[in-house]
């Protein structure tokens, strides 16, 4: 769900662009345009320049491509992969901290 | 149902739902398949869909969809909590959450598979109805109510009338915010009565009959408050009408216009307890009285659908009990600790700590639920009780027959002797899973609970009350608490808040800010040089809440921030 705190974003930083699948709930991070994954690894990452822009055009088809709550997630700059740089961000990207066991890579893994 | 199969037994400790209950149900979990069905195809919005699941417990958390599941006045039968460890093993993950307002909420629900659930959950008369939105919420109750050696009036014969008034009640569906009653027949306040917007201790009345205290404008969030006393007196016949009276009040006065206002406890202080009851008289005075009254006939017929146990204990089930316990230390502080007396001689109410120490406070896995329902299936008449304090109670349990119910616990990891101690936290589900969270609220009482895991340790430091809430909702009764943990987000990373004198009982008052919050790896260590601190300077046998109140903060204050 989008969260006020998600708006802070620094300009010279980048973000990528989350969501909530509509028919299950779960965490998407989009990949490219209309592709979504549940892993941040795969994220396309966005200059903050660009992403109100990305944002808007990836809510304009949120219902055609099955998702909720449209929003962008500023990760920080330095790593190879992105890291969100809220706690909050990264429980949604990694999984509930309490639960090692239910984290997104581990969960693809079992259905694989 | 055809006519011919007997009439099946009324469910022990709640009210037996009729066809007329049953069709309701069915009908709205199918007018609820036809919106989630329209909100996939797209023909509803999210903006148009999302009152409507609310309206049927359905929330998008964090990761998915939480589904919360109604459960009145915290009793459960054992066919309804085996359902629950069904939806658990097959629509989530094989668990499920007990909350403070003694529901129980799945956290990883499809949307799609809501439906289903909801017709499932239908089958054995359950809902997820005034889980949600600003009706008058699902109404809680004492977890030993029936039981309690200490209960003046059981309360959930009137707890299921006001179920029944506050449904779907067509005036009261969009009032200004939230509403939630808890009721208590109890003089020693096991409900947190002061901190509901209405709390109701039911006691005889001198005719005989029974009549109520009327506690109002209690509650926690942003603005904690005790509630105020309102009446001692209100006479059975006028239970709803008062009500009545009190929720229209608010429904015409409360502030609409800001949310973080609008509950009923800011309408009390503005109006203040005197201005607020001439305005609940006049309403009162003024309303068709015969409609609302409730006749001692209606009270009777509710009755008679609720199923009593027949309670028939041997003349020495006492002294086996006795034996067992001398026998077994480990049996008999686990008896100390997590029992409460019963009414009725040889029996006793057992609580299932949903605390394991490490353990995350008020989840339970499929297996433990359905061992939970053998158990009162063989030894507490198929009921089950879920407390506010996140745990499980069996009311009715022999006492020759206890030490057989702690074995099976033991065996299945719920047999944690902590109940009112410091590993008996309460905890809401926090970052790790609310999209409201600042903070991670489990992994502070996992460690907690670590930190504190022996038994030994635990009943040296005695009666304390730890709560933790993840922001300033206070979903976990964290101003309530003995000693309040508040997570805050400072930017992007959890911090936490400390309040110490917080009390949810009869002698209900607010906890108080100890100092500047501190970051999450110092409060574990500051909480326990807090304990230090009490079994330093208590004096006999205070609780850390006497002592906290007879020698102030300052000495915790020092505790906890000298080498912070
Ligand atoms: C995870 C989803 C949840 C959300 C979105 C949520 C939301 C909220 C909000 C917004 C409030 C403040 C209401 C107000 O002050 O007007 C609140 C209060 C509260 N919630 Fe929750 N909550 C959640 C989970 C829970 C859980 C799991 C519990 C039980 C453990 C719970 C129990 C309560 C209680 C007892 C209060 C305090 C009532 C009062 O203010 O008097 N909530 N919740
Ligand atoms: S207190 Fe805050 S973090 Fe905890 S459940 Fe309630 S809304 Fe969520």
């Amino acid at each position: 769900m989008s969260d006020v705190r998600n708006n802070r974003r620094e300009a010279g930083g980048s973000s990528v662009i989350t969501a909530n699948r509509l028919l299950d709930g779960r965490i998407v991070w989009q990949v490219g345009e209309a592709a979504w994954s549940t892993l941040i690894d795969d994220a396309r990452i966005i200059p903050n320049t660009q992403i109100e822009a990305a944002i808007a055009q990836a809510t304009a088809r949120q219902q055609e491509d099955g998702l909720v709550g449209v929003y962008g997630v500023q990760i920080e700059s330095d790593d190879a992969t992105p890291t969100p740089v809220t706690v909050r961000e990264r429980i949604r990207a990694f999984g509930p901290t309490v639960h090692p066991d239910f984290t997104p890579a581990a969960e693809l893994e079992a259905h694989a | 149902m055809p006519d011919t199969l007997p009439a099946p037994a009324l469910p022990i400790g709640h009210y037996g739902y009729d066809q007329v209950d049953r069709a309701f149900l069915a009908d709205r979990v199918e007018q609820f398949r036809d919106q989630v069905a329209r909100r996939i195809a797209g023909t509803l919005s999210e903006d148009e869909f999302k009152p409507l699941r609310l309206m049927n417990g359905l929330y998008l958390q964090l990761h998915a969809y939480m589904l919360r599941i109604a459960v009145p006045y915290g009793v459960l039968d054992s066919r309804q909590l085996r359902e629950l460890a069904h939806i658990a093993r097959t629509y989530d993950r094989d668990y499920g959450h007990f909350t403070t307002r003694q529901n129980l909420q799945f956290n990883w629900i499809r949307l799609e598979d809501t439906p289903d659930i909801l017709a499932r959950l239908a089958d054995v008369d359950m809902h997820a109805i005034q889980t949600s939105g600003n009706c008058i919420r699902n109404v809680t109750c004492d977890q030993f109510a029936g039981a309690a050696q200490d209960e003046l009036v059981d309360p959930r014969v009137h707890a299921e009338i006001l179920r029944q008034w506050s449904t779907l009640h067509p005036e009261f569906t969009f009032l200004p915010r939230k509403f939630k009653i808890a009721i208590s027949g109890s003089p020693n306040d096991r409900v947190a009565a002061r901190f509901h917007d209405i709390g109701l201790v039911a006691k005889p009345a001198p005719d005989g009959g029974t009549q109520f205290d009327v506690f109002v404008g209690g509650g926690m969030g942003r603005t904690p408050i005790v509630g105020v006393h309102l009446r001692d007196d209100l006479p059975e016949e006028d239970l709803l009408a008062y009500l009545e009276a009190m929720v229209r009040v608010y429904n015409e006065y409360g502030r609409r216009d800001n949310i973080y206002k609008a509950r009923i406890k800011i309408l009390v202080q503005a109006l203040g307890t005197e201005g607020y009851r001439q305005k609940v008289d006049a309403e009162f005075a003024a309303m068709n009285r015969a409609r609302y009254r409730l006749p001692p006939e209606t009270v009777a017929a509710i009755r008679a659908r609720f199923g009593t146990p027949d309670l028939h204990a041997p003349d020495d089930a006492a002294a086996q009990l006795d034996r067992a316990r001398r026998a077994d230390p480990v049996f008999d502080r686990w008896v100390r600790t997590n029992t409460h007396p019963h009414r009725a001689p040889g029996y006793i109410s057992a609580v299932i700590s949903l605390k394991p120490a490490g353990g995350i406070p008020g989840d339970a896995t499929s297996a433990q639920m359905d061992l939970v329902a053998d158990l009162a299936d063989r030894h507490a008449f198929g009921e089950i009780r879920v407390t506010h304090m996140q745990n499980l109670v069996l009311g009715h349990v022999r006492q020759d027959e206890l030490h057989v119910v702690w074995q099976a616990l033991r065996g299945a990891g719920l047999a944690s002797a902590n109940i009112g101690l410091i590993g008996d936290i309460i905890a809401c589900p926090g970052l790790d899973y609310c999209a409201l969270a600042n903070a991670r609220s489990i992994p502070i009482a996992q460690k907690l609970g670590a930190r504190f895991a022996s038994p030994e340790l635990q009943e040296t430091i005695g009666p304390i009350e730890i709560k933790i809430s993840g922001c300033i909702n206070a979903c976990g009764h964290h101003h309530a608490g003995h000693i309040g943990i508040l997570g805050v987000d400072k930017k992007g990373e959890e911090y936490f808040q400390l309040t110490l004198g917080g009390s949810p009982g009869s002698d209900a008052s607010v906890g108080q800010i100890l100092g500047p919050a501190l970051p999450e790896d110092a409060t574990v260590d500051a909480i326990a040089r807090l304990v230090d601190a009490y079994l330093v300077h208590r004096a006999g046998g205070e609780r850390f809440l006497d002592t906290y109140r007879r020698l102030g903060a300052a000495l915790f204050k020092d505790a906890v921030y000298a080498t912070a």
